[in-house]
């Protein structure tokens, strides 16, 4: 299995010998010597479909020409890649491809990065032999985004290529044939589909290219820059172009970053969102009840004297602080080391909050670990999957897509409990994949644990040495899930026992497990539960120690695992250390050079209930919009109204903003220096791509000005600077490596939770949660849900993702459309006790009948309609469901 | 040699025959099926079609035991056969009457392959324009399932063989495996890159033969007779067996033809086919379908078989011999051939697709008296260029008219570029158009 | 919808295949036979059927000569024009053609009732100049036999003149049943 035992051949190219790894192509050999055969259809990442025939070469005892990029180098093989003859066949090919070709460069998008333009520079082909008329596609609207310009298509069919084997949307559909085949989208509607670039990007020629940036640039005058995109916690490696301080393009390359050249829609077209003209720019004051522009010296002196009065007055405790997991690692340790040590309190809570703390307490309580202990190279490398609740293609689309390769390259197994059910829609559906689903509302994960756990158990599934050095662990668990039976399991499920069956047979089996759970489960009430569910079905399995298994949670927002990681919770000090331990915070207090304070810190929701309740006084919130986010009925708004000092650092004026005394504008992501932990725990370096907009500045830089005027300096030249405080305080931490350092199962905290730490609360995790009629009055169950279009409300803004999707539309089940007579598009009103709104509806397979899906992007309105819990161990609030009355609106 | 008693065409000869399955029992139908099901082992049907030398009458000529040898030996998995019916060469139409007149016989073949190869499903791809023929099979195969000819537990022995017709749908490129494998499939019929062959990742990514109707009608025979009787008819040891010869053009009895392999051009076409229709001699002829290339008077007595053919420097291909008189234009004829493959070019490799594209507009402006000096070296060069360069035969077959008439018969290229350079002199200048 | 009206039939054809996209080319075919060409919906719901999505179906459908995007003649006369056809006289056949019914390649008669055709080989080498309309062969073509094949058509919707099971050169015995000629 591993790389150093897979066995090499030898062979020779251009007379050069080579090693190389069996199985490896010939023009993938040859560019390991230096040798750059051309080509146009081969592409790593996709089968060899040797179309454009331009990778000749001679092979020793072969009578033909072969294409080096669909020959397998075999041993004692003998390749000459640059004979006359190869050089006229190269020669040739280029001429035929170029006969129809219009020869536009001067107008084309793609001149200067054009392959076609390279090889016809090297191979100075005599293209004017062609004296007939050139083929003509008739042009057609292609999407909003994409344009294309067929008449320059060399058909190597790269595009459609990609869209099935990596996106698996199978949007581009090769039409007619001969000279005459085109690349369309179906029928007479515009392209529909994931909307990921990967055509734009894949595309040699200038057949296919971006709309967001036709016709401005030519690629000699782009500015580069290497950073990481700033919507999800895949953290994939962006390329940003600027031309004179405007964001022109993204780009990824193939090799490079996590995400091994592959984008989302968000990555490739969302990078406008923090470009636009409503940015703040200057510092803004509230005096006589309105919120002025002020010089950064008065907000901050003002603020300062804020702080310091109103902490005279009611002390450290009546402080709040808030801030973004889209920050950087740097910005987020210094906002949680300014509310510890110069305000003097762990009020403190960041947006893992929403859910992702779910998944990282249970992992820290059952396995001693905040971290995935695999990486995507051990996804793509797994034989089963285990997916729950992770809508990873809106979710996380590029963790995605390692799930794809492993599934559709490697064969491994797929086992979903999703939110969704199979169907084609016009994005990818992960479930179409699988080889045993269940389909469960969100809430209802657990219950669908239960029944896997329960089959592990009756199946003999249980790792005979966990039985063994556990014994009362595991009679605790059989015994509860005996008394379960199917019958009332198949009903809280609507799942056959078999499925469950099959399920725990195929992950007896395995040898590489892992699962992968997100935003619905982790975000859902019970989430926290699920997720030690999950952590018991790799215990029992005996695969939480094994490598290559474990357990991994995805992360929504891209440094969701940075905030947790750097202590930016209430609960967690830098280095995920527990605040409740002594010992931890003598540690960190040493590293500070003072205490730390003990109290235990109010979490998002603590804070608003005392702020409402007069018990908190000043919030600092940064980057985050709870006014905007939380559902109405929680009277957030009310508790930031009844501040005595609110103190927001914002890119744009948001709901929240709106309500502050002070609003500082703070430069966004492709603005700054510093680092992001993506959700494996890789932490990754971004740079600014563009200047900071006006007079905004980067978030350490106001804390660390405000920090001075309050008499505690907290002084750094850089980010680099504070990097190396964070390293001094969290060994190791961040050092950039090329792939991400996972962490190991802890045996002790394994040992501690087998012996007697899974009692707590065993029986009530082990109970099945109630699959009510709907509580709210009306007969659908409606759920917040992710789109793939948008992460969190950041994305809303940028214009290339509203021209995919521009609003909120509930999802629904095609055939309850046609039950309601409704077609895409058309208004309804959706209302239950709590009140009532309007929207629109989009029709789609996935969506369970009976069910619709709300996007959580759109849904400052409809949070009013939802229910809130708090999880009781992990104070996440879930506000993903409720159930509505849907009337159609004439 | 010429006196033979045709194989399989013999009952369809015979009048009154209907093709109905209680016919073809009566002339000794399913008796080769009777005679190897559960008594002989299907590696030892391999050998005996081995032993009787048939080769492939799809084109290709590939010896048929043998390509069912490669499919893997251990393999415990699906394994397919298809019957290539998709006839789609021009000059050839010999399928369709073997499918129409007397179907149960290629059933008969696919279900002994089918047992050769342990294969419990078999596809006649059969060319969708033949809805006559598709309907035949299909009645003709509800009679074999009947009779327990075909499906499940065949006589009783345990043996599993269904067939099912699918209808292609207008594309020459189908009757190439691969690409027929693929339209199989659902998709675009685009030849796959070979390797992996079908043999072993064929249909389904399973181990599959692929045979033409032909080929598969002659294996009751050869089990009937044994591969003895088969192997002395015709040329051997290479060229064994009968071959029905399709005659198109310009003779007085055009039509489907059984003979012996190595007889000569002569014989078919004056003896058998009447000879020339007019008193106009004969010019030219295509000895194997629009693929192969053209051959001159010279070349009448060349005998009929494989080899002789491909020495004569063109080759047997699908059987179909295309006779034209004197006054026949070559230069016209090769464009009609040309304009055929232009058509059917698939469009997935470069060379073929643009060649395609490129010399049939070259073509047209020669025969419309728009040629240029230049044009023969540009043809030439094009024709070499995509020769052998391409991912299936089809690159080969294209270039296959112009380069033999170019050969043969250059002068009549050069004189259609005359006339239009002539053309060219008298015709006026638009004003401007010199400047 | 085809699910409505032809369950059982494309039930019976996905019964044939072990992956379902195989069925692609019938189902094309049902939705051809239901609406004389194939339409945008019933694409949509075959891609539905087989589990592909729309594309998938569209580039299929297009690949295939027979396969109709847009709505043709309630007789579609499609005339070969290669070759073989070409030296026994199809050119003047299509000439014929444009002379009786007033249409040129690639076009429809005003009353929609003709749709003409040029294609490439029918494999009837042996039996030119011929033609097919809709399902059926008509072969060894005179002006004559022409004319009684479209007034036969129009009459009465089909015509005795078409093939039937081939054989050529017809078997002396059979010359009486005269199949083709
Ligand atoms: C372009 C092309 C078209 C072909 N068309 C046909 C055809 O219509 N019928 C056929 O039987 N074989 C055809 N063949 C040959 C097949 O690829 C294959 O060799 C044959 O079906 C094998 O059967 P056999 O071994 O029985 O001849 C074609 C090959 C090529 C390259
Ligand atoms: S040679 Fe022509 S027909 Fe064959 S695969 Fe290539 S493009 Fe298609
Ligand atoms: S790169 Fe090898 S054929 Fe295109």
């Amino acid at each position: 299995m591993t790389a150093s035992a897979s066995p090499t051949i030898r062979l020779t190219i251009d007379g050069m010998e080579i090693t190389v790894p069996k199985g490896t192509l010939v023009i993938e050999a040859a560019r390991r010597v230096g040798v750059m055969i051309p080509h146009f259809c081969y592409h790593p990442k996709l089968k060899p479909d040797a179309n454009c025939r331009m990778c000749l070469v001679e092979i020793e005892k072969m009578p033909k020409l072969q294409t080096s990029c669909s020959t397998i180098a075999t041993d004692g093989m003998s390749v000459r890649t640059a004979t006359s003859v190869v050089n006229d066949a190269h020669k040739s090919v280029l001429e035929f491809i170029l006969a129809n070709h219009p020869l536009d460069c001067p107008v084309c998008d793609q001149g200067g990065k054009c392959d076609l333009q390279d090889f016809s520079h090297e191979y100075t082909a005599t293209g004017s032999r062609f004296l007939e008329t050139k083929r003509i596609f008739q042009k057609e609207y292609f999407s909003p985004l994409i344009e294309t310009q067929m008449n320059r298509c060399v058909q190597c069919l790269r595009c459609v290529r990609y869209c099935d084997e990596v996106m698996d949307v199978k949007a581009l559909a090769p039409s007619g044939r001969g000279t005459m085949t085109e690349i369309k989208a179906f029928g007479s509607h515009p392209l529909d589909c994931e909307f990921c670039g990967g055509c734009v990007q894949i595309c040699p020629v200038g057949a296919i290219t971006s709309r967001l940036s036709m016709y401005e640039y030519r690629p000699w005058m782009l500015k580069r820059a290497d950073t990481i995109c700033q919507y999800c916690g895949d953290g994939c490696q962006i390329t940003v172009q600027t031309k004179d301080n405007e964001l022109v393009e993204v780009n990824s390359s193939y090799g490079a970053g996590r995400n091994n050249g592959d984008l989302c829609a968000r990555g490739f077209f969302g990078f406008h969102a923090t470009s636009r003209p409503d940015r703040l720019t200057k510092p803004l004051v509230r005096r006589n009840g309105v919120l002025v522009e002020a010089t950064w010296e008065e907000a901050l002196e003002y603020t300062a004297e804020q702080i310091a009065r109103l902490k005279r007055l009611h002390g450290a405790q009546a402080f709040g602080g808030l801030m973004s997991s889209r920050c950087t690692n740097e910005d987020l340790y210094l906002f949680q080391k300014f509310m510890r040590v110069v305000i003097g309190t762990n009020n403190l809570d960041s947006s893992a909050r929403y859910g992702h703390l779910n998944g990282v307490q249970a992992m820290r309580r059952i396995q001693g670990t905040h971290r995935w202990t695999v990486t995507f190279e051990d996804i793509v490398e797994a034989d089963v999957l285990l997916l729950v609740g992770t809508s990873i293609t809106e979710t996380n689309p590029v963790t995605g897509l390692r799930v794809k390769e492993a599934v559709k390259k490697h064969m491994a197994r797929l086992l979903t409990i999703e939110l969704m059910q199979p169907g084609i829609d016009s994005i990818s559906n992960i479930t179409n994949l699988a080889d045993h689903h269940v389909g469960v509302p969100t809430a209802q994960f657990g219950n669908a644990l239960i029944g896997l756990l329960k089959a592990v158990m009756e199946g003999g599934h249980v790792a005979p040495s966990v039985q063994k050095e556990s014994p009362d662990y595991v009679t605790a668990l059989s015994q509860l899930l005996e008394r379960l039976a199917w019958t009332e399991l198949e009903a809280a499920t609507g799942s056959s026992p078999d499925s469950f069956k099959q399920m725990a047979a195929a992950i007896a089996k395995s040898h590489r497990f892992i699962v992968l759970t997100g935003q619905d489960l982790l975000r859902s009430v019970g989430g926290y539960n699920a997720c030690l569910q999950l952590l018991d079905l790799l215990l029992l399995t005996g695969k939480s120690t094994e490598p290559g298994c474990g357990f991994a949670p995805l992360a929504e927002e891209n440094n969701d695992q940075g905030a947790v990681e750097l202590g930016a919770v209430s609960e967690l000090l830098p280095g995920a250390l527990d605040l409740a331990s002594s010992e931890a915070r003598a540690k960190i207090g040493r590293a500070w050079n003072t205490d730390i304070p003990s109290t235990p810190g109010a979490t998002l929701t603590d804070m608003i209930e005392r702020a409402r309740t007069g018990h908190l006084k000043a919030m600092f919130v940064i980057g985050e919009n709870p006014v905007g986010t939380l559902p109405s009925h929680l009277g957030t708004r009310e508790a930031c109204q009844s501040l005595e000092l609110l103190i927001c650092q914002e890119l744009f004026m948001t709901e929240t903003a709106a309500l502050a005394h002070v609003v500082f504008p703070a430069a966004a992501p492709l603005e700054k220096a510093g680092t992001w932990t993506n959700e494996e725990g890789h932490v990754q370096a971004i740079r600014p791509a563009v200047e900071p907009a006006g007079d905004s500045r980067p978030d350490w830089e106001i804390l660390s000005a405000l920090a001075l005027l309050l008499g505690t300096p907290m002084e750094y030249n850089d980010s680099k600077d504070l990097l190396k405080e964070i390293r001094s305080v969290i060994p190791g931490y961040g050092l950039l490596g090329p792939s991400p350092t996972p962490q190991k199962v802890d045996r002790g905290a394994v040992d501690r939770y087998v012996s007697g730490g899974y009692r707590d609360d065993l029986s009530t995790r082990y109970t099945l949660a109630p699959r009510g009629p709907h509580p709210h009055g009306g007969d659908w169950s409606m759920h917040l849900t992710q789109s793939l279009f948008h992460s969190g409300k950041l994305s809303t803004r940028s214009k290339g993702l509203l021209e995919i999707e521009s609003r909120d539309a509930i999802r629904m089940n095609r055939a309850d459309g046609t039950r309601l007579a409704l077609a895409d598009g058309d208004r309804v009103r959706l209302s239950n006790s709590r009140g009532e709104m309007t929207t629109s509806v989009k029709l789609v397979e996935r969506v369970p009948q009976g069910t619709v899906w709300f996007p959580d992007h759109f849904a400052q309105e409809a949070t009013k309609l939802f229910d809130l819990t708090i999880d009781p161990a992990t104070k996440v609030p879930a506000f993903r469901t409720t159930s509505v009355t849907i009337t159609k609106i004439a | 040699m010429g006196q033979h008693e045709p194989i399989l065409l013999k009952n369809m000869s015979h009048p009154g025959y209907t093709g109905s399955l209680a016919d073809y029992e009566r002339t000794g139908g399913y008796q080769a099926v009777k005679k190897v099901m559960g008594k002989v082992s299907p590696a030892e049907v391999t050998q005996l079609v081995i032993k009787s030398g048939l080769r492939g009458r799809g084109g290709a000529g590939f010896p048929t035991g043998v390509k069912w040898g490669f499919l893997p030996k251990d393999y415990q998995g699906l394994r397919y056969l298809c019957c290539n019916a998709d006839e789609s060469e021009p000059g050839t139409f010999k399928d369709r009457q073997l499918i129409e007149r007397d179907p149960h016989q290629i059933l008969e073949g696919i279900v002994l392959a089918c047992y050769a190869i342990a294969a419990e499903t078999a596809y006649i791809y059969i060319r969708g324009e033949f809805v006559l023929g598709a309907r035949i099979l299909e009645k003709a195969i509800g009679e074999a399932r009947r009779a327990g000819y075909i499906g499940k537990n065949i006589l009783g022995t345990g043996v599993t063989v269904d067939i099912w017709v699918h209808r292609g749908a207008g594309a020459y490129i189908c009757g190439e495996e691969t690409a027929l494998l693929e339209s199989l499939e659902g998709k675009r019929g685009l030849p796959r890159v070979k390797p992996p062959f079908p043999a072993t990742h064929g249909l389904y990514n399973k181990p599959t033969v692929v045979n033409n109707v032909e080929t598969l009608a002659n294996l009751p025979h050869i089990i009937n007779r044994g591969p003895e009787w088969f192997a002395a008819i015709g040329s051997p040891p290479k060229s064994t067996g009968t071959r029905i010869f399709c005659v198109s053009g310009h003779v007085k009895r055009p039509g489907n033809y059984e003979v012996p392999m190595g007889i000569t051009f002569r014989e078919l076409i004056y003896e058998h086919a009447g000879g020339m229709r007019s008193e106009k001699p004969l010019k030219a002829f295509i000895p194997g379908g629009a693929s192969a290339p053209f051959l001159t008077p010279d070349h009448l007595d060349v005998k009929m078989d494989f080899e002789s053919v491909a020495a004569a420097g063109s080759m047997l291909g699908s059987g179909g011999v295309t006779v034209m008189e004197e006054g026949t234009s070559m230069v016209w004829a090769a464009l009609r051939l040309m304009e055929f493959f232009y058509h059917e070019s698939c469009g997935k490799c470069s060379p073929c697709r643009e060649g395609s594209s490129w010399l049939v507009q070259t073509m047209r402006r020669i025969v419309n008296k728009r040629g240029r000096a230049q044009d023969l070296e540009t043809l030439t060069d094009l024709c070499k260029n995509i020769a052998g360069r391409t991912v299936c035969a089809f690159g080969d077959a294209e270039v296959a008219p112009i380069m033999s008439t170019l050969k043969h018969w250059r002068p009549e290229y050069i004189a259609l570029i005359h006339e239009a350079e002539a053309a060219n002199l008298l015709r006026p200048q638009p004003v401007g158009a010199r400047g | 919808m085809l699910r409505d009206k032809y369950q059982e039939e494309i039930d019976e054809i996905l019964s044939r295949y072990p992956v379902r996209r195989s069925a692609l080319i019938p189902l094309l075919y049902l939705a051809q036979r239901e609406h004389g060409y194939i339409t945008e919906a019933s694409m949509t719901e075959i891609a539905s059927l087989l589990k592909l999505t729309p594309p998938q179906v569209y580039e299929t459908a297009t690949f295939y000569t027979m396969l109709n995007l847009k709505q043709v003649g309630k007789f579609h006369i499609q005339v070969c024009k290669s070759l073989m056809c070409a030296l026994v006289g199809s050119d003047t056949v299509v000439a014929w053609i444009k002379s009786k019914l007033g249409i040129g390649p690639g076009e429809t008669t005003a009353d929609g009732v003709f749709t003409l055709t040029l294609v490439e080989c029918l494999a009837a080498c042996g039996t030119g100049p011929m033609m097919q309309i809709n399902d059926d062969y008509y072969e060894c073509l005179t002006e004559d036999k022409f004319d009684r094949i479209v007034a036969d058509l129009t009459a009465t919707g089909s015509s005795a003149l078409k093939s039937g099971p081939f054989m050529w050169p017809e078997p002396l015995a059979m010359k009486s049943e005269r199949p083709i000629g």
